[in-house]
């Protein structure tokens, strides 16, 4: 059951934006796409809700094949049993907030609606709302009017294509939490693209990241924070600090011949240059000059080289051997004074480029 | 059935009811563009009238080199170039004076050149040959009062260029109306700031960003007067000033007939106006880019000062030569038993109202005018907004065809169309001819695209989310059609009833070759009484006309509030 893509590929013109992508979303899962825009990933989502047709390879919707090139299968969009919430909300002006939930129900033949756009819409605490047309709504009351609208049909699968990035911070906040909910009470497969990290690493079970038509890592969320699979990943989910590498015997040493302690997960890879990943929430800071405890704990003397306030810690930049590193702590440092940074093996990371 | 499951950018779909439509819109639109021109080409190259046996032959073609021939094309362009130059001049001076100094009265201004854009063209010809032709009003009055002779000639170059820029000023005015209240004033604000005085802004600012703008209307404009027929034939006939459109009437109408080198001067003048209209699309496109941010700020207005009463003498002189002058002409012919120039000496009568109160053939024609605007309209807006849906939205295998046969009968004039239906219906084996069906045919074929732009324009800017979200809701293409995107763009397509209503109801140069006694219309029946040299009857009919016209616009205004919004 749920939601299956194999070897996806689709082509716009002259440029192949996916290029061969297989995934697996099981019932009640929650599964953000996500990467920067071009990426590819809200042309998935289209593919999957036949807004698009596909290129190369099959998509299933709870085992039934509804798109297949090799087949000529496509089941067009209305016959797929969805629920999608688009960026722009897609509310319909011209019908009142009831009416617009209602319509997943009346197109197809369901006479009477009231007791599921009342269920829908106290799902998103929008009942008393309800007689309202959209231009009297704000955003984010259009979006919950959206996210109504997409589960009355009581679709096999839902979908969601940014459907936060029009809200203000506070908003998402709160609006994040409330499609958690109603995906969980649902239990049906959910797939949710994004370019923002939070939402990605906050919502879901699974996290698949995309850049340029191509899968780079899908895994849950700690795993896509703590193991990235290389420097994109790293990069493009929370703050990092990249450091070049070098093998020497049977140790990793920074530039200046600093000897690194490096996870023991990592320690395998092949190749002489590596990057280490460190990510600046696991520096420690102490003052003075550094020396060695424990064998399992980097720690290397720096020097502070400016700070940035910015209300719940202070960023600092720190020169370590001949590289810029930036952390975070609460304490004020002055800028040239002598540091030791502390970090454990298990928190560096060797990346391939 | 696989034309819209080819496309590789929008999504496929199994059978449903849009394909068959698709199959049905892109066929009608063919036959009605392909087959008065195909028509005309054939006809050009016969040496006999439609429905005659007859032999091929290129005379026809060689017959445009005649003396003749040439003299109308150079009459066409110069009373065309004259027309534009002059409506170009006055229109935008109208649209700056009314939208961007602070001039007193810009809404009864606006409203005033919004009934004057709906004067059809022929009865301001009219009423401008009783005003100044040689037998007319003024040379009358003057010959009455001062016992001279003014010599005003109206049947002249002069007299039918004057009538046609009354005539097209309010389309100018139209047309740079938006391009001058769309424009950002942060650049005009910057001109002042930097030092320039109005007039220098004005000069070296606002009308060089305008270009785009002043260059498409100057070619629509352009188009307009190549393709006039009521006002050149008017005024052109008894003056021997001929022009394309008036040779070919003449030569269909008058013995003896060439129904074959009309077609070909037909073809010739379609060829100009199509260029012309190719030339407005391209800068249109490119303008497209320009000036409009769509940050419609408030603009400064430019202070007259002692420009004020020239700008209002202005704007009231054109008011009065354009409509009002030429209404209370009509409504005075109307009422008297015998011309006269002078109003107190005149003998007043309703008798030709009368008559027209009697007249089975005036009661016919008003019903079938009803008829050709009222259903014709509601034809052409529902095949327009067929033709947009698939060119805009859908995009099946083929669309950029369709999209170029819906245009191809804009650059056709009227009369050339009417010509070619001649032709056409002459050897097809359809009994068309002489039926209302013809009529309303030509009407829709003549002005789809003023149905395809308006709701084409609604359809682009319609999120596709929109329609998207119904899909995935459940709704079939058709469904999210019905339910959907046609309830969204009522406004448009209101709007776009009300233009071809309005155009169907003033309409002649399609239909002068083409109306028999059963499907006379309203235009017509004006035109056989001024033919008949009965004024007062055309003026009495022309007047009722506008009445009818006026009423049937207040209440398609009230009852479809999209069409106001213009």
């Amino acid at each position: 059951m749920g939601i299956s893509v194999r070897d996806l590929v689709k082509v716009y013109g002259q440029s192949t934006v996916i290029k061969g992508i297989s995934f697996d979303v099981a019932d009640g899962e929650f599964v953000t796409l996500l990467g920067p825009s071009g990426c590819g990933k809200t042309t998935t989502l289209r593919c999957i809700a036949g807004l698009d047709t596909i290129d190369g390879g099959e998509i299933r919707i709870n085992e039934q094949i509804v798109s297949n090139t090799a087949t000529e299968v496509f089941v067009p969009p209305h016959e797929r049993n969805l629920g999608m919430v688009f960026q722009s909300y897609a509310v319909w002006p011209h019908l009142t907030v009831a009416q617009n939930v209602a319509f997943p129900l009346t197109v197809r033949g369901v006479r009477d609606t009231s007791e599921t756009v009342k269920w829908a819409l106290d799902i998103v605490g929008m009942h008393e709302l309800a007689s309202r047309r959209p231009s009297e709504l704000s955003g984010g009351q259009q979006q919950r009017v959206a996210l109504a609208r997409a589960i009355a049909g009581k679709p096999q699968v839902l979908l969601f294509d940014e459907p936060l990035s029009n809200l203000d911070a506070r908003l998402r906040d709160r609006t994040r939490a409330e499609i958690s909910r109603i995906q969980h009470e649902l239990k049906v497969p959910a797939i949710y693209v994004t370019h923002d990290q939070t939402e990605a690493l906050s919502m879901s079970d699974r996290v698949i990241v995309m850049s340029a038509g191509l899968t780079i890592q899908d895994g849950t969320p700690k795993q896509i924070y703590h193991a990235p699979v290389n420097r994109f990943v790293a990069d493009f989910i929370g703050n990092a600090n990249f450091l070049p590498v070098q093998r020497r015997g049977s140790k990793w040493v920074l530039p200046d011949g600093t000897a690194l302690s490096v996870c023991p997960e990592t320690k395998h890879l092949r190749g002489d240059k590596m990057t280490a990943l460190v990510r600046p929430e696991v520096i420690q800071v102490e003052p003075g000059p550094a020396e060695q405890i424990h064998p399992d704990i980097n720690r290397i003397t720096g020097t502070v080289i400016s700070s940035v306030f910015l209300g719940q810690h202070i960023e600092h930049v720190v020169s370590v051997a001949g590289l810029e590193l930036r952390l975070f702590s609460r304490m004020p440092l002055e800028s040239g004074s002598g540091i030791t940074l502390s970090f454990h093996a298990s928190d560096c990371r060797l990346l391939s480029e | 059935m696989n034309r819209l499951t080819q496309n590789n950018t929008s999504a496929q779909h199994r059978f449903n009811l849009l394909t068959p439509l698709y199959a049905l819109v892109f066929t009608a639109v063919a036959l009605m563009a392909l087959v008065p021109v195909l028509a005309l080409v054939l006809g050009s190259l016969r040496d006999s009238p439609p429905g005659q046996p007859g032999s091929w032959t290129l005379e026809n073609w060689a017959n445009l080199a005649s003396p003749g021939v040439i003299d109308t094309l150079l009459t066409t362009i110069q009373v065309a170039c004259l027309t534009t130059f002059f409506s170009m001049i006055l229109g935008t001076m109208l649209a700056l004076i009314i939208h961007r100094t602070d001039f007193r009265w810009p809404n009864a201004m606006t409203g005033l050149l919004g009934l004057s854009f709906y004067f059809p063209s022929f009865i301001l010809g009219m009423a401008w040959i009783v005003i100044g032709s040689p037998g007319g009003l003024i040379n009358d009055l003057v010959r009455e009062l001062f016992d001279a002779e003014a010599n005003l000639d109206i049947y002249s170059v002069g007299g039918i260029v004057l009538v046609m820029v009354l005539h097209q000023v309010p389309f100018v005015y139209l047309t740079m109306r938006g391009p001058v209240l769309g424009m950002d004033p942060s650049y005009e604000e910057a001109a002042r700031t930097a030092g320039a005085s109005a007039f220098t802004m004005l000069r070296r600012v606002t009308l060089p960003m305008l270009s785009y703008a002043l260059a498409s209307s100057t070619l629509l404009c352009l188009v307009m007067s190549l393709e006039q027929f009521g006002i050149p034939v008017l005024l052109g006939i008894p003056g021997r000033v001929t022009v394309l459109a008036t040779q070919i009437y003449l030569l269909c109408r008058f013995p003896p007939t060439a129904y074959g080198l009309a077609a070909a001067i037909g073809l010739t003048l379609a060829a100009i106006t199509a260029l012309a209209i190719l030339l407005q699309r391209r800068l249109a496109r490119g303008g497209q880019a320009v000036a409009t941010t769509g940050k419609a700020g408030r603009i400064t207005p430019i202070r007259l000062g002692a420009w004020r009463w020239p700008a209002n003498i202005f704007c009231g002189g054109y008011i009065l030569m354009g409509l009002i002058f030429p209404t209370i002409i009509l409504l005075y012919t109307s009422l008297i038993k015998f011309f006269t120039g002078n109003p107190l000496t005149a003998a007043y009568t309703f008798r030709n109202y009368i008559s027209i109160w009697e007249s089975e053939g005036t009661q016919l024609a008003t019903l079938n005018t009803l008829l050709v605007s009222g259903g014709g309209a509601l034809v052409g807006v529902m095949l327009g907004a067929a033709c947009s849906y698939f060119t805009v939205r859908l995009k099946p295998t083929g669309h950029r065809i369709l999209d170029m046969l819906v245009m191809l009968p804009f650059g056709v004039p009227g009369v050339v169309l009417g010509l070619g239906l001649l032709w056409a219906y002459a050897y097809l084996p359809l009994p068309l001819y002489g039926t209302m069906t013809l009529i309303v045919l030509a009407y829709v074929t003549r002005f789809l695209p003023y149905a395809t732009e308006t709701a084409g324009a609604r359809f682009v800017q319609l999120d596709r989310s929109l329609e998207e979200a119904a899909w995935t809701a459940g709704a079939s293409r058709q469904t999210g059609v019905w339910r959907i995107v046609l309830p969204l763009s009522l406004p448009s397509l209101q709007s776009g009833y009300f233009l071809l209503f309005m155009a169907f109801f003033r309409e002649i140069s399609a239909t002068i070759l083409i109306f028999t006694a059963s499907t006379s219309v309203l235009s017509v029946s004006i035109w056989s009484y001024f033919e008949q040299a009965d004024w007062g009857m055309a003026s009495a009919l022309s007047i009722l006309a506008m009445i009818l016209m006026m009423g049937i616009m207040s209440t398609l205004l009230w009852a479809m509030p999209g069409a106001r919004q213009r």
